[in-house]
C-alpha cells in the first residue's frame, strides 16, 4: 500500500501498479472496509487504487493514513460478496455500430466476434466516467481494439463497447470513443436499484447474445 | 406559491447547492456551485441556512418575470441588472412583486452570477441535492423559457447590504495555489519549473467540468496511467502537455497524469475566470492550504451584516 496526496482534502492509496484480479480484490477489500464510516466522505475505487476524501480540518494527511491503515488491518479476511451476473446483449448490425469495421480489421467474422465476447467472464474493476458506467476486463486479445480515432458525439444508451482490453456499457446517450458492438436493454443506472448502479465493483459478468425480438421484449430501444 | 417565470434562460443557468456526496464510487459527479465564495455570501445576506440553493448563471443574459412576492439578491460576477428597467445593486436584498421583471445583463467582470431567494428555490432534490449535473442529467437541467422557478412567498424585505470590502473582486490574472499530488514525481525538475514560471491562458474550453488552459507545454515521464479517482482541483497534464484544472462536474475516474491539485478556495476563483484571463500556479504545503481554508471558513462566521 502506497499513500499519496491527491488534493488538500483527499488521498489516494495505490495497491499495485498493474491491472489484475489480485490487486483489484485488495482495492475492493479496502473499499468495503472503509465504506459506511463518516470519516471518509467519498471513496472512489478503481483498477489499482482507492481515492479517499476526508475532512481536512479534522485530520491531517498523516493522521488519515494511520486511521485508514488501522481500519484495513482490522477488517482483513472479511469476504465481500461477489455476484455473478449475466447481461443480455443484442449484437445486431444496426446497434453494433463498429462490428463491421472490427471484423474487417481483425479478419474475423461478426459471429466470431460475438462468440469471443460472450465466452469470457469479466470482472468489474471500477464504476466511473458516467453514473453506472462499468469498467470491465479483460477482453480477449483477438477482439481488443483501440478507441476510435474520432470519438462519436452521440453513443446510444445501452451501447456495449470495447476499448483495448476493456469492455463497458454506456448508461445513457453520451459522447464516447469506444468501439460499439451491441446494445443491452438493461438500465445501468436507476434510482430503484439498491445502490443505484446495476453493477458493483467486484461483480463477475457474462454477456449473453439475444435476438432482436428478445431485446425489444426486454424493453430495448433501437 | 411565488416564483419566477423564465422569459430568457441565457447561456447556461442552473440551480445549484453544495452538490452530492457519497456517490462518486458509482460514477456520479459531485456537481454544485462552482464559486462557493460568492454563493456563501449570497446566503449570508439573504439570511438563508448554509447550503441553500441558488441559480448559477453563466455570463448572464437571463430574464425573469415574478409571480407572487419574494426577497432576492445577487452575488458573483459583476453585471448590469435591472428590476423593471431600473438598475439595482448586487449584494443587496430586494423585494419582488407580482409582474416585476428582472433583467440580468452580461457579466462585465467574472463569469458566474448567483441569484438567490429567501428560503431557496423549491425544486425536487435528486440524491439529496438540488444541484443540476448538466452532462449527467441528474437533478434536472438548465433553465429554459417558460420554466417556473418557485419559491416560498416572502413579504418582508430585510434591506441587507454587504460591505464593499467583503465583495469579491475578479482580476484578469489569477494565481492558483496548489499542493503536490498524484504523479508529481513523474514530472522532472525543469518541467515543474516551466510549469510554475509560466503564465497560462483560459481557453474557450472552460466549463463546470474543468478549465483547459493554453501555454507552455509540460512533459511527464509517463504518457498514460491506469485510470484512477480524480480529486477536485486536480491539474491534469494530457499528452498535448497543456494543463486542465478539474472542477465540480469532473469525471470521477480518469487516466491522465496529474502534477498536483489546486486548493479548494482557489478553485472558486478559477470558476470566475473567463477566456483570455491569465493563470499562474504557486506551490504551497498542505499546512498552508489548510490555513487558507480555515481563513475562508472563519471569514463567513465573522461577517457582521
Amino acid at each position: 500500500m502506497k499513500f499519496e496526496v491527491a488534493s488538500v482534502d483527499s488521498l489516494i492509496i495505490y495497491f499495485g501498479d498493474s491491472i489484475g484480479e489480485e490487486v483489484a480484490s485488495r482495492v475492493r477489500g479496502a473499499f468495503f472496509a472503509l465504506k459506511g464510516s463518516n470519516e471518509f466522505i467519498e471513496l472512489i475505487p478503481s483498477y489499482t487504487s482507492l481515492l479517499v476524501k476526508y475532512d481536512f480540518m479534522k485530520y491531517s494527511f498523516e493522521e488519515m493514513v494511520e486511521l485508514i491503515k488501522g481500519r484495513i488491518d482490522s477488517s482483513s479476511g472479511a469476504e465481500v460478496e461477489s455476484r455473478s451476473i449475466t447481461l443480455p446483449v443484442y449484437y445486431g448490425l444496426e446497434v453494433g455500430l463498429d462490428l463491421e469495421d472490427m471484423a474487417k480489421s481483425k479478419d474475423l467474422s461478426i459471429k466470431e466476434i460475438i462468440k469471443i465476447h460472450t465466452q469470457k467472464e469479466y470482472f468489474v474493476y471500477a464504476i466511473g466516467f458516467a453514473p453506472g458506467f462499468p469498467y470491465m476486463g479483460e477482453v480477449d486479445r483477438l477482439i481488443a481494439t483501440p478507441r476510435l480515432a474520432n470519438p462519436r458525439a452521440k453513443v446510444p444508451k445501452g451501447s456495449v463497447g470495447i476499448a483495448d482490453t476493456q469492455t463497458a456499457i454506456y448508461p445513457r446517450l453520451s459522447p464516447g470513443g469506444w468501439n460499439i458492438i451491441g446494445r443491452t436493454p438493461v438500465e445501468m443506472f436507476d434510482k430503484s436499484y439498491e445502490g443505484f448502479s446495476y453493477f458493483r465493483v467486484g461483480d463477475r459478468v457474462r454477456f449473453e447474445s439475444i435476438s432482436k425480438d428478445e431485446f425489444i421484449k426486454l424493453g430495448g430501444e433501437l | 406559491m411565488s416564483g419566477f417565470e423564465v422569459l430568457n434562460g441565457g447561456i447556461q443557468a442552473s440551480i445549484q447547492d453544495l452538490g452530492r456526496v457519497g456517490l462518486a464510487s458509482i460514477g456520479v459527479s459531485e456537481a454544485g456551485v462552482l464559486d462557493e465564495y460568492s454563493y456563501n455570501l449570497l446566503n449570508q445576506i439573504l439570511k438563508n441556512p448554509y447550503g441553500t440553493n441558488a441559480l448559477e448563471i453563466l455570463f448572464g443574459g437571463v430574464k425573469l418575470k415574478a409571480k407572487g412576492e419574494g426577497v432576492f439578491a445577487f452575488s458573483g460576477a459583476i453585471a448590469d441588472i435591472t428590476l423593471n428597467n431600473k438598475k439595482i445593486e448586487m449584494y443587496k436584498t430586494y423585494q419582488i412583486k407580482d409582474g416585476d421583471v428582472l433583467n440580468i445583463g452580461f457579466a462585465l467582470s467574472g463569469a458566474r452570477i448567483y441569484l438567490g431567494v429567501k428560503g431557496g428555490f423549491e425544486v425536487k432534490e435528486e440524491f439529496k441535492s438540488s444541484s443540476v449535473s448538466i452532462k449527467e442529467g441528474i437533478g434536472g437541467r438548465v433553465i429554459k423559457p417558460k420554466d417556473f422557478l418557485s419559491f416560498a412567498t416572502c413579504k418582508q424585505n430585510y434591506n441587507v447590504v454587504l460591505k464593499e470590502s467583503h465583495r469579491p473582486k475578479f482580476e484578469n490574472t489569477i494565481t492558483l495555489r496548489m499542493v503536490k499530488a498524484y504523479q508529481w514525481d513523474m514530472f522532472e525538475e525543469d518541467e515543474r519549473e516551466k510549469f510554475f514560471s509560466s503564465t497560462y491562458e483560459v481557453t474557450s474550453q472552460a466549463d463546470r467540468m474543468g478549465y483547459r488552459l493554453s501555454g507552455e507545454k509540460i512533459a511527464s515521464t509517463c504518457k498514460g496511467i491506469i485510470s484512477e479517482g480524480i480529486a477536485y482541483g486536480a491539474v491534469q497534464i494530457p499528452a498535448h502537455g497543456e494543463p486542465i484544472v478539474l472542477l465540480k462536474e469532473r469525471q470521477t475516474i480518469g487516466g491522465y497524469p496529474k502534477i498536483g491539485s489546486v486548493i479548494r478556495v482557489d478553485c472558486f476563483k478559477l470558476a470566475q475566470a473567463k477566456q483570455g484571463n491569465k493563470i499562474k500556479f504557486e506551490l504551497v504545503s498542505l499546512e498552508e492550504a489548510r490555513k487558507s481554508s480555515k481563513k475562508f471558513n472563519n471569514f463567513f462566521s465573522e461577517i457582521v451584516l
